[in-house]
This record gives structure tokens, C-alpha cells and sequence, in this order.
């Protein structure tokens, strides 16, 4: 009876023992070990290596607890080494692995408003991965957030060439154009996709649409440049703009989508479109 | 002629030890009402390995547990030595539990194949034994030379088990046993595995200790041996002990029956019986010495010839076989 | 054969003496197996092979052979803990050597504790030469090895764990059994932040109190992985090797008390 008892005791110490050890090894492990977990994963290469075989699995483990790592906003300084864990282990385990470039990408320019560090991330996708469309669109995306019109642009023109994009891409594109203001590449862009038999309703209305709109800036545009060269060769603006015409400064005058004349302003040389409103800042 | 009647009852068991033999009161080992079954895998058959078992050593005997294979001898040695638990019952060794190590100390066991470490030298497994046994460090070395010679394998305290053959084995396997001088040797199947000559050293062996006066388990199916050395048997036979008693007092050295072989014709008086016949001779088995006079004279008279007449004694085999075979009604071997 | 002279010796050896014995020989048993020396020629060609891994990197050429040297002395330690561990009791037990074993007045923890003991210094020594084949190749460089010292102590730590767990499974099933649990919780030893981050996804009730309680017994592998401080040469909180050997240790104390228990209730037929 009392060797069991004492064995059962000792055994009740020592058990205490180990878990008061390990609460106080938990409590010093706290800080320490967010960062040796991240520091101690080496390059993506060696894993593959000593993956066995096993590469994409285990690309998959870590961008799982990536995935949980960074979304635990309590930790700090959790953005030192997302490059690395994104750019140089899981994308290098697994180069196909398109949703790591975007997820690292994401999480380094909204987090860490790095967009240079996240379109690195993405333009290396795109280059292991040139059939995916998204890449590039996402990357575009992130540009035209970052104002970055012309590269949004670039994108969107690579990501629409890839074949099997949507037809939102090429809409993108040519958005993007008129945000640049490149307007008559725009206005091309939309006569092509109207042009084309493959696109959708949707995009065969938006296509109207913004042909018209863009008709009639590039009207306003060309009339207003007539006008005020009109006021710089002859010291004041014409009384009408049927007076361009007369006097050619235009070839002909046109009509805005309506069939009506655009408006004008003698007074301050302001040409405008009656259809103001729907299109916005001229 | 009497013939004594075996049965295992209480009275065999509470016999007066042989004369000269230690009288101590306390049995050695004492068994009462061991039983022990097996469970299959998932608890699917229940196999009975022994069943009520009541058995008593006294100190200063060699006792012989008999039976045949599967019996259950195995199984109740190891339930001696605390390598199995009795599911019911009570088991004692020198009046303690086998699981107390001052009960285990007094005894040496041998076990049946046995089988050491291949890697160790003679001197060094006595020697692991010997610390196992609480022999002292001062006193290990000389009793490793002294055992070994006392099996007869001097010499070979540099050689490695493995370049023993299974002789020498089972001549280790005693020396272990006996080097940390027990009272009680348990021995399993003792003389398998080895020569006339092993067998006879082994018997040697067994009758010195009971000489000093040291007590001998040991089961076997060799009955012969057991025959020449034990003081009481016992027969187990499908987890049930058969018979227990003194062997002298169980096998009768008396004549149990006559084959006589007759040549000629004659006539088969009452308690002869004809075995066969081949052309004019007769085998015949006569029952009594009274019946024997009666063919005698039946014979002279017929003018036929008596050849031969060889009284047939009972043997330790003819009681085993007896026993085991009234255990199996429809006669069968298993 | 004699018999022997009068003197009658009724003699229980002590617990050291017991234990101190059955160490000794199963110290001497696994020496000779051979499955020690191929991991250990394994190890020591691993630790070679990362020399000449080292010239592929750009950069600290070191790091290759610290991450690479403490990662085998680790691995190929818990693969000796396991293999030879889980086969020590089976082979007792198949070839029946404990049955003699156990007729002495031994009882049978002092054989766990024996076969426990013994397997450990084997193990020690095995650690200790692939350290100074580590520590050696490191000199040769000009490197100076003692920052490793802190992970190698706890990498032995975690060999005493494993190997408490390989002797509790031997003692409770066959040797193949046996090696695939002790595996198993080897890799579960090391998961244990899943653990800590499902319990903080679940909803709350019993199937936290679970996981939590899972979290609390499995052993905490990775607590005892020092490897990236000692090849980074980061600071280390004080007392944390200490911590770490005592719960290590304690931990396979109980882990050695439950094996015990199970060998004691064990029938051998």
C-alpha cells in the first residue's frame, strides 16, 4: 500500500513540476520565438531539397501558418520578414503557388504600404506564371490605388493579352487610359472591345457609354483648343462657335451625341456639353 | 495382490516426509486453489491454462511436475515467479507473495529453451546474474570460477555465448540457478536439449542438492528421469492436477500382470486372456498369480508347451498414460 | 555436477546495484547493434556533406553547417532513441532473457529504470560525437562552436523524452507499433503551436477545454529547440536552459513512472 501511494504522490510532484516548468518556459518563449520562427526558415531551395519531394505540402504548411502568423494583429513587428517568408520560401517551395504572390503581395502593401516590395513579389509570379491573368490584374489594381496610372495601365495591358481574361480586364485597361489621359488610345480601346464579337452585353453598353463620353470630351477638347487660338490670333473669343468653322479653325463643327451644338460661352471662351452631368468633370 | 488406488486426495498430500529429509514445517511452495485462463484477441475465447490448483512442496524433496505438453506446467511456473498473475487463488513462496524479492531470492530458476545473451561472455552473464542476486562484488568473481566448474564449463569464462552449443547453453542456464546457492531450483524441462551424459550430470546434480538439503522443482516428460530422482510427483494433465503422492507409493513395484506365450493347443482357463495367435503359439495375458498356476496345470495337461512368461511391472508411464487417457473419454491422444 | 558448501545466501541486491546492472548490460546490448552505427555514419556523413553544401550559398557559409550539423545530431538521435528504445524490452520479452531476469529479486520498475538508464548513455555518447565531429569541423574553420552548446544540451533533453515515451510504448505493444506512436508524438511534440492557435479559433466549451488539455500534456518539443538562437547567436533569456532541462526531465520522469507501471502490470505468457 505505501509504495503506491508514495509512487503516486512522487508522481503528482514531478507532473507539477513539469507544468510549472513549462508555464515558465511558455512565458519566456513569448517574445523570443516570433522571431526565430520567422529567422530560422531558410531559403526556399534548401526546404525543396529537404522536402523530399514533399515541396508543395509543405509550401502549403507554411502559408497556412503564414496565413495565421500575420493575421494575428497583436504581434509587432510581425512585417520585418513577410519579403522573405512570401518571396523567398513559398513562392520558391512552390513557384505555381499564385495565391501566396497575391497574399504576400497584399499583405505587404496594405500592412506595410510597401507597393514597390508587393509589385516585386507580383511581378515575379507573373513571370513564373504567365497564363494567370489575375496576377497582373491584381498588380494593375494595386497601381491605380497607389495612383500609379500609367504602370495600372501597363498591367492591365499585359493582363488582357493573356488569353482567357475576363473582359473586365480590357475595360480596366482602357479606364485606365482615360485616367491617364491618353484619351484617344481610350476611345480606341472601347471601339475595339465594342468592335469585338466575343465581348459581353455588359461590356458592349459600358462600351457605348464611354465612347460617348469620350466623343464628346474629345469634342469639348478640340473646340476649346480652337477657341482659345482663335482668342490668341485675333484678341478675343469668337461670339459663336459656328465662327471656328467659318473662319477654319476647325474643319467641321461637331455635334454633340444629342445632335444638338455644344454650348458656349462667349463671354469666357468656356466650350461645354449639355450632357455635363453624366460625364462628369470635363 | 493389492493394488493401491490413485486419487488425488488430501491424504497423499499430508504424508510423513522421508526420514532424514528437513522437517520444517513451512512448505516451500504452497498453491491453493490457483486458477488462470486466457483471453483471445477482443476478449473472444477463454482459454482455462490451469484450473483449481492445490499443490504443496516440502523442503528437502524433488518433486516432479508431470504432464503432457500444453498441460499447463509452463503456466504455473510462471505464476511462481510472479510472471503471471492467478486469476483466482493464492500462491506462496516460503509464506510470502511471489512478487516480493526476498521470496524470489531464496530461488534459482531455470527456464525451458533457454536463451542468453548472445554478445556476453560466460564470466560476464554470471556475473550480471550475480549482481541481480546480490552477490557482493568482493565475492562475484570467485563465485562465477566456482559455479562454472560446477557445471562443468571451467575454463570457459572468456567465451562468448554465442559459440555455445545447446548443451553448454542449458549447463549455463543451471549455473545461473544455482551460483547464489537457493534453497528452491526451479527448473522447467531440465534435461531437453541434452545428451545421456548431460542428462545424467543434470540428475547428479539435482540429487546433490537435495543432499544439502536444498529443494528441487522441476517438470518434465521425460518420465524416465523423474522416475530415478523424484521424492513425490505430480500429474497435470489440461490445467487439472491428475494425481499427487509419494512415487514409491504410487507405482507399485509389484507385478501387475504375466504375458505368457503358450506353443499347442489347450484350453483358456478363467482370467487368462488370449492377445493373438500366430499358427500354434498363443499370446497370453494373465491377470493374477492365481491364475497363472491355473494355465500351468491346463497346460501340462493339454500336452502343450509353455515358451515364455514375463511378468509385466507397473512403470511410471503406465500410470501417466493411464491418467491422462481416462482425462479424454473418447480415447483421443489430445 | 556439485552441490555447493553449507553457507546459504539469502542476498536482495540494492536498487543501485540492480539498476547499475541491468544499465550495464543494456549499454552492452546496444553497443552491438548495428542500427547504431549506420545512423551514427549517417549523422557524421551528413555533417561532411553540409561542408560541401556550404559552398552553394552566398553569404555566412558557417550557417549552412550549424543549421545542417545540430538538425542531424537531433534527428538522427531520435531515430536511434526510437529504433533501438522500442526494441530493448521486445527483444527481452521475444527471446525470453527477462524471464530469468525477472525470477531474480528484482522488481520490475528497477528493469525499466535499468533498460531507461542504459539506452540514455548510449545516447550521450552519441550526441557527444557528433557534437565534437560538429565542434570539430567548426574550429577547422575558424568558427567558434559554443554557442551551440545550449541547443545540443536541449537536444539531449528532448532524446530523454522520446526515449521515455519509446520504453512506455515497448512495453505496452509490438515493436513496429511502438516506433510509429513514439514518432507520432515526436511530430505532435513539435505541432504544439497548432494546438495554441486552433484553441484561440474555437468557439469555447468543452472542445477548447480539450484541446487545451491536449496543449498542456503533449510534450512542448519545440520548447526545447534552441537551434536558431545558437546558430544566429542570439541572446538568451537567462535560466531558459535551466527551465528547459527541468521540464524535460520531469516530464520524462512521469512519462518513465507511467512505463513502469504498465511493465509491472504486464503478464508474460
Amino acid at each position: 500500500m505505501l509504495p503506491r501511494v508514495l509512487f503516486l504522490v512522487t508522481m503528482a510532484a514531478v507532473g507539477t513540476l513539469a507544468g510549472f516548468s513549462r508555464g515558465a518556459l511558455d512565458r519566456l518563449a513569448e517574445g523570443t520565438s516570433a522571431e526565430q520562427e520567422l529567422l530560422y526558415l531558410p531559403n526556399g531551395k534548401y526546404l525543396k531539397v529537404m522536402s523530399l519531394g514533399h515541396a508543395n505540402l509543405l509550401a502549403d504548411g507554411i502559408y497556412l501558418w503564414a496565413i495565421q502568423y500575420y493575421s494575428n494583429y497583436e504581434r509587432k513587428q510581425r512585417q520585418r520578414y513577410v519579403e522573405h517568408i512570401f518571396g523567398d520560401v513559398i513562392t520558391e517551395l512552390d513557384p505555381r503557388y499564385v495565391d501566396a504572390y497575391w497574399l504576400g503581395a497584399l499583405i505587404m502593401i496594405v500592412e506595410n504600404h510597401d507597393l514597390e516590395a508587393g509589385l516585386r513579389l507580383l511581378e515575379k509570379g507573373i513571370e513564373r506564371n504567365p497564363e494567370q491573368w489575375i496576377l497582373p490584374y491584381l498588380a494593375a489594381w494595386e497601381c491605380y490605388h497607389g495612383k500609379q496610372y500609367s504602370r495600372a495601365a501597363a498591367f492591365f495591358e499585359q493582363a488582357a493579352a493573356i488569353p482567357g481574361a475576363p473582359d473586365v480586364v480590357r475595360r480596366m485597361r482602357a479606364g485606365m487610359m482615360t485616367k491617364v489621359g491618353s484619351l484617344r488610345e481610350a476611345l480606341a480601346l472601347w471601339r475595339a472591345i465594342l468592335g469585338e464579337s466575343a465581348s459581353d452585353r455588359l461590356s458592349v453598353v459600358i462600351a457605348k457609354r464611354k465612347i460617348r463620353e469620350l466623343e464628346t470630351r474629345l469634342d469639348v477638347e478640340t473646340l476649346q483648343a480652337a477657341v482659345d487660338r482663335f482668342r490668341k490670333e485675333n484678341g478675343h473669343y469668337p461670339s459663336r462657335l459656328g465662327e471656328l468653322e467659318r473662319r477654319r479653325y476647325i474643319r467641321a463643327l461637331p455635334l454633340a451625341s444629342d445632335g444638338r451644338p455644344y454650348r458656349y460661352d462667349a463671354a469666357t471662351g468656356t466650350v461645354s456639353s449639355k450632357s455635363g452631368r453624366m460625364l462628369g468633370k470635363l | 495382490m493389492h493394488r493401491p488406488t490413485i486419487e488425488h486426495d488430501r491424504e497423499m498430500r499430508t504424508a510423513e516426509p522421508m526420514p532424514g529429509r528437513n522437517t520444517s514445517a513451512t512448505p516451500v511452495i504452497r498453491m491453493r486453489g490457483v486458477s488462470k485462463s486466457f483471453t483471445g484477441h477482443l476478449n473472444i475465447g477463454r482459454k482455462v491454462a490451469v484450473e483449481d490448483l492445490e499443490l504443496e512442496i516440502r523442503p528437502g524433496e524433488i518433486f516432479g511436475l508431470l504432464g503432457p505438453n500444453g498441460a499447463g506446467k509452463t503456466t504455473t511456473f510462471k505464476m511462481l515467479l510472479a510472471l503471471l498473475r492467478p486469476d483466482r487463488g493464492q500462491v506462496r513462496l516460503f509464506d510470502r507473495p511471489p512478487s516480493d524479492p526476498a521470496a524470489r531470492a531464496r530461488l534459482g530458476y531455470l527456464p525451458e529453451n533457454p536463451y542468453f545473451y548472445n554478445y556476453l561472455t560466460a564470466a560476464e552473464f554470471l556475473d550480471f546474474y550475480g549482481r541481480l542476486q546480490g552477490i557482493p562484488a568482493a565475492e562475484r568473481r570467485g563465485r562465477v570460477r566456482e559455479t562454472l566448474r560446477r557445471v562443468g564449463l571451467e575454463g570457459l569464462e572468456g567465451t562468448a555465448l554465442r559459440k555455445f552449443s545447446k548443451g553448454m547453453v542449458q549447463r549455463l542456464g543451471l549455473a545461473q540457478a544455482i551460483q547464489h546457492d537457493p534453497e528452491l531450483l526451479i527448473l522447467d524441462e531440465p534435461m531437453s536439449g541434452l545428451d545421456p551424459i548431460g542428462r545424467r550430470d543434470v540428475r547428479d546434480l539435482i540429487l546433490s542438492m537435495r543432499a544439502a538439503g536444498r529443494t528441487v522443482l522441476f517438470s518434465s516428460h521425460i518420465l524416465q528421469d523423474a522416475e530415478m530422482i523424484c521424492d513425490r510427483i505430480a500429474i497435470l494433465d489440461k490445467g487439472r492436477l491428475r494425481s499427487v503422492g509419494r512415487l514409491d507409493e504410487m507405482v507399485a513395484s509389484g507385478v501387475e500382470w504375466f504375458e505368457v506365450t503358450v506353443r499347442g493347443a489347450f484350453a483358456l482357463p478363467a482370467g487368462v486372456t488370449l492377445l493373438s495367435r500366430d499358427g500354434q503359439r498363443s499370446l497370453l495375458r494373465v491377470s493374477a498369480v492365481e491364475s497363472l498356476a491355473e494355465l500351468m496345470a491346463v497346460v501340462r495337461e493339454s500336452g502343450a508347451e509353455v515358451f515364455s512368461i514375463w511378468p509385466k511391472r507397473k512403470t511410471l508411464e503406465d500410470l501417466f498414460l493411464r491418467e491422462i487417457r481416462a482425462n479424454r473419454p473418447d480415447g483421443a491422444r489430445r | 555436477m556439485e552441490a555447493a558448501g553449507g553457507r546459504l545466501l539469502v542476498n536482495t541486491p540494492s536498487i543501485g546495484a540492480a539498476v547499475h546492472a541491468i544499465a550495464l548490460n543494456t549499454f552492452r546490448e546496444a553497443i552491438r547493434d548495428r542500427i547504431l552505427y549506420l545512423l551514427l555514419v549517417f549523422a557524421l556523413t551528413l555533417i561532411g556533406v553540409s561542408r560541401l553544401l556550404s559552398l552553394l550559398t552566398v553569404g555566412n557559409e558557417e550557417k549552412i553547417i550549424k543549421d545542417m550539423g545540430l538538425s542531424a545530431i537531433s534527428l538522427f538521435g531520435v531515430l536511434t532513441a526510437v529504433f533501438v528504445g522500442v526494441s530493448l524490452v521486445f527483444k527481452e520479452i521475444e527471446r525470453g532473457t527477462v524471464y530469468t531476469l525477472l525470477a531474480n529479486p528484482v522488481r520490475r520498475w528497477q528493469f525499466v529504470a535499468g533498460k531507461f538508464l542504459g539506452l540514455l548513455t548510449v545516447l550521450a555518447m552519441n550526441v557527444g560525437l557528433m557534437s565534437l565531429a560538429l565542434g570539430g569541423l567548426l574550429l577547422l574553420r575558424g568558427e567558434s562552436p559554443w554557442p551551440l552548446l545550449p541547443a545540443i544540451a536541449l537536444i539531449l533533453v528532448e532524446l530523454v523524452v522520446i526515449t521515455a515515451f519509446a520504453l512506455l510504448f515497448s512495453s505496452l505493444t509490438n515493436p513496429v507499433l511502438a516506433a510509429l506512436m513514439t514518432f507520432a508524438i515526436y511530430v505532435l511534440g513539435h505541432l504544439t503551436w497548432s494546438l495554441e492557435l486552433l484553441s484561440a479559433k474555437l468557439e469555447g466549451g468543452l472542445a477548447v477545454r480539450l484541446v487545451d488539455a491536449l496543449y498542456w500534456m503533449m510534450p512542448n518539443l519545440d520548447r526545447l529547440n534552441l537551434k536558431a538562437t545558437a546558430v544566429h547567436g542570439l541572446p538568451l533569456e537567462p535560466g531558459f536552459v535551466t527551465l528547459g532541462v527541468v521540464y524535460g526531465l520531469s516530464y520524462a520522469v512521469v512519462i518513465l513512472g507511467l512505463a513502469c507501471v504498465a511493465f509491472e502490470r504486464k503478464e508474460f505468457n
